[in-house]
């Protein structure tokens, strides 16, 4: 491959004390998103799933539609450290973008589902996201006869399902994509040798060596879906905000842990909830580094604000915590090189933030 | 809990016939010949029975009868439709429910609420345990929409309810005992002062001598004795009335359709089939499936009636009047009972007799509900 080459030939050129980038899949634009069989798009589905993602009869009290926490205007995030939460409660994570959330096969930061047809009802319903009953919502779109006739072309069906709803959306979701056009790192990769400064070509070396971000971030949605524990700093206001105490307290209570981790509970124990295997403690989905310009801020738990926070936590081998990886040590990257390597993350944005407006939702009516 | 008893009126008395017919049963003796200590006594409005209340548990759960946290997103308490100041229910005739969703029925009061022997107008709760219409309530989507292991934690969250608890649990708060804590709470709020009591009790000047024929009527030619009997005045059984359909189920004209969204939505979490056609409130029959519960009710209590207007299962009558008007006429469309033909004089007599069925009204002071305090973040 063209892009493998050009990167290897960079990597050999700049960093040959550290060869590290060969052995990964190299970044690179897209590939079209994969489409589940079951699933299959249609502009009609994407249109309804936009409504869907919109409409806040989607949730318990009709406040948190997907679109509050997944907000185009902020990186189809919600711009918080922590995610907001539906109203009474709080959240305990931050709030993923919806950006290419169609290339995971694992999803939420611990990788609970596979699809987006299964986070869907997990947002939907879940009691610190929308908190909505489903046999409720179905109802409610049942009552909504533009809704009524557009499951019935998109899904053959007399009344709608929220099995449908969560496909629908899952679809639209699918179309919110990073666009290779307007993606530096993409156009270079794409033959357009101007579209990298010098500052984010050295950034990329580093990328793909000394900084051995590659090791994780790999492949052209720069993660490689697995695990690893970085001793990410827990947030402070799990210590001293008592809405996120009883939303850390109630995620072990419901995700089953033992009794003993529910009442010591003091860290976000990651794929450990998933597996009950301690040496999963603290271990979380590596993220995407695409659209990074537009989803600050950054980790599980939001801690970092800015680019340069994140790569001085890597530069200086990362936090304390259990599990921790024996990839992140320290880097010993110059001033200059952190700025590099900045330049280079932010080549993975658009130019511009991909915005969208709201559609208009029908109403609801009497049922004859 | 003890097991429903669903067999309507008719069926119950065919199967008592069949009982007496089984060999290990001795053939009923037919009524004249029964010796008069054990012959049964007629049905009557019954002193309200003492309960075994815990008051330490009760204090707690006065607190979270009022707190808004034990609902989904902390917008509404039990009290906001169990308002003390409306009788304990709303004064309206179709319930208010969780934002965004809106009851197809009347709120019951919850006076006396620990006596009944069922919960809820299609009578789908055994009445011998409140914390289960506790957590019905408190976990329902339409209602109030929590969570109860959120529930338990929030509760957790705030010190003065750990403290409470601590009185009466060497563990912390946990799970279904928070719900039955509440129902521990419900059993205080029982009538007071009732004239009709103390009457009973032998205070012949409690009541009106319009009321005093009232009750004759009510136990002879109007026979609502037959239904409305026992402590709290209902025979925990489910009867078709006809009370006539509230038009603003199907179409409110503030809430539009949210009422009927809320009413298929329980045909079809309780599996009755075609519920997407049902535009009536089919009360017993979306529990049973049988037709014959098609339009049956659970019989309310009729105690602290002057606090709880209006009445029926959908809040049609908004008067004393106008129900027994309705009775008079021998129910509504598809009723199971028989006009009364009673005189003018006789229905303002029965009211009469109604009303001092009521006591005086039970109204409590709201609690200062405590805030949540930060805990020590990793001691759970």
């Amino acid at each position: 491959m063209k892009l493998k080459l050009l990167a290897t030939a960079l990597t050999g050129a700049l960093a040959t004390a550290a060869p590290v980038q060969a052995d990964f899949p190299p970044l690179g634009p897209l590939p079209p998103a994969p489409i589940p069989a079951d699933n299959p798009m249609s502009p009609e589905k994407t249109e309804l799933g936009k409504m869907l993602f919109w409409d806040s009869r989607l949730g318990g009290d009709a406040s948190s539609p997907c679109q509050v926490c997944h907000e185009p205007g902020k990186g189809w995030g919600d711009g918080g450290e922590i995610s907001r939460g539906y109203p009474g409660t709080q959240h305990w994570r931050n709030s993923q973008t919806i950006l290419n959330s169609a290339y995971y096969n694992k999803i939420f930061w611990e990788g609970s589902v596979t699809s987006l047809e299964g986070q869907a009802p997990s947002a939907a319903e879940g009691n610190v996201a929308g908190n909505g009953d489903p046999s409720l919502m179905e109802m409610r779109m049942r009552f909504i006869p533009e809704y009524v006739a557009r499951f019935k072309k998109v899904f053959g069906v007399d009344w709608p399902r929220m099995t449908h709803a969560y496909q629908a959306i899952a679809a639209f979701e699918r179309t919110i994509v990073s666009d290779a056009k307007q993606v530096p790192f993409d156009r270079f990769s794409n033959g357009d040798k101007m579209a990298l400064s010098e500052n984010a070509q050295r950034g990329m070396a580093l990328y793909n060596g000394k900084a051995g971000c590659v090791q994780c971030h790999n492949g052209p949605l720069a993660s490689d879906q697995k695990f690893y524990a970085l001793g990410v700093p827990e947030n402070e206001v799990f210590k001293t905000e008592p809405l996120y105490q009883i939303t850390h307290r109630w995620e072990h209570y419901q995700k089953g842990v033992f009794e003993k981790d529910y009442r010591s509970a003091n860290l976000d124990l990651g794929l450990y909830y998933i597996t009950k295997n301690p040496k999963d403690i603290n271990k979380f989905r590596t993220p995407s580094l695409r659209e990074l310009k537009y989803t600050a801020p950054f980790m599980h738990d939001g801690i970092f604000y800015t680019l340069d926070e994140v790569v001085d936590f890597y530069n200086n081998g990362g936090g304390e915590g259990p599990n921790k990886s024996p990839l992140i040590k320290p880097l010993g990257l110059s001033d200059a090189e952190r700025k590099d390597l900045v330049a280079f993350l932010e080549s993975l944005s658009m130019d511009k933030p991909l915005l969208m407006d709201p559609p208009k939702l029908p109403p609801y009516a009497v049922m004859k | 809990m003890k097991p429903h008893v669903i067999v309507p009126l008719a069926c119950a008395l065919a199967a008592g016939v069949a009982l007496a017919q089984a060999p290990a049963t001795p053939p009923a003796a037919p009524a004249p010949a029964a010796p008069a200590a054990q012959a049964p006594a007629a049905p009557d409005i019954l002193p309200l029975p003492e309960q075994k209340i815990d008051a330490k548990q009760a204090e707690l759960g006065k607190f979270l009868f009022f707190d808004k946290r034990l609902s989904g997103d902390a917008a509404l308490s039990c009290a906001t439709c169990h308002d003390p100041k409306k009788g304990w229910g709303e004064d309206a005739a179709l319930g208010k429910g969780y934002p965004a969703s809106e009851n197809f029925r009347n709120t019951p009061t919850i006076l006396n609420a620990t006596l009944k022997s069922r919960y809820h107008w299609d009578g789908r709760l055994d009445g011998s345990d409140p914390g289960t219409l506790v957590r019905d309530q408190i976990t329902e989507a339409v209602f109030m929409n929590a969570d109860g292991r959120l529930v338990q934690e929030r509760v957790k969250q705030v010190p003065e309810y750990v403290e409470l608890w601590k009185t009466f649990r060497k563990d912390d708060p946990n799970g279904m005992r928070i719900f039955n804590i509440v129902g521990e709470f419900i059993k205080t709020v029982t009538s007071k002062n009732v004239p009709y009591d103390k009457f009973k009790a032998g205070d012949a000047a409690a009541i009106s001598d319009d009321a005093k024929t009232g009750y004759e009527l009510f136990k002879g030619k109007a026979g609502c004795v037959v239904c409305h009997n026992g402590p709290v005045g209902s025979d925990g059984k489910l009867h078709k009335t006809g009370v006539p359909e509230n038009p603003q189920v199907l179409s409110d004209p503030e809430h539009g359709p949210l009422r009927a969204i809320t009413m298929l939505r329980h045909y079809s979490t309780s599996g009755m089939p075609n519920y997407m056609n049902a535009r009536t409130d089919v009360g017993f029959y979306a529990i049973t499936k049988a037709q014959k519960d098609m339009g049956k009710f659970n019989t309310p209590s009729i105690r602290d009636l002057k606090y709880t207007a209006p009445y029926m299962h959908n809040g049609m009558l908004k008067t004393l009047d106008e129900v027994v008007e309705f009775y008079s006429k021998g129910g509504g469309k598809g009723s199971e009972l028989k006009p009364l033909g009673l005189s003018a004089a006789e229905k303002k007599s029965l009211v009469a007799f109604l009303e001092s069925l009521s006591g005086d009204p039970v109204v409590i002071d709201p609690p200062k509900i405590p805030d949540y305090r930060v805990r020590e973040f990793g001691k759970n």
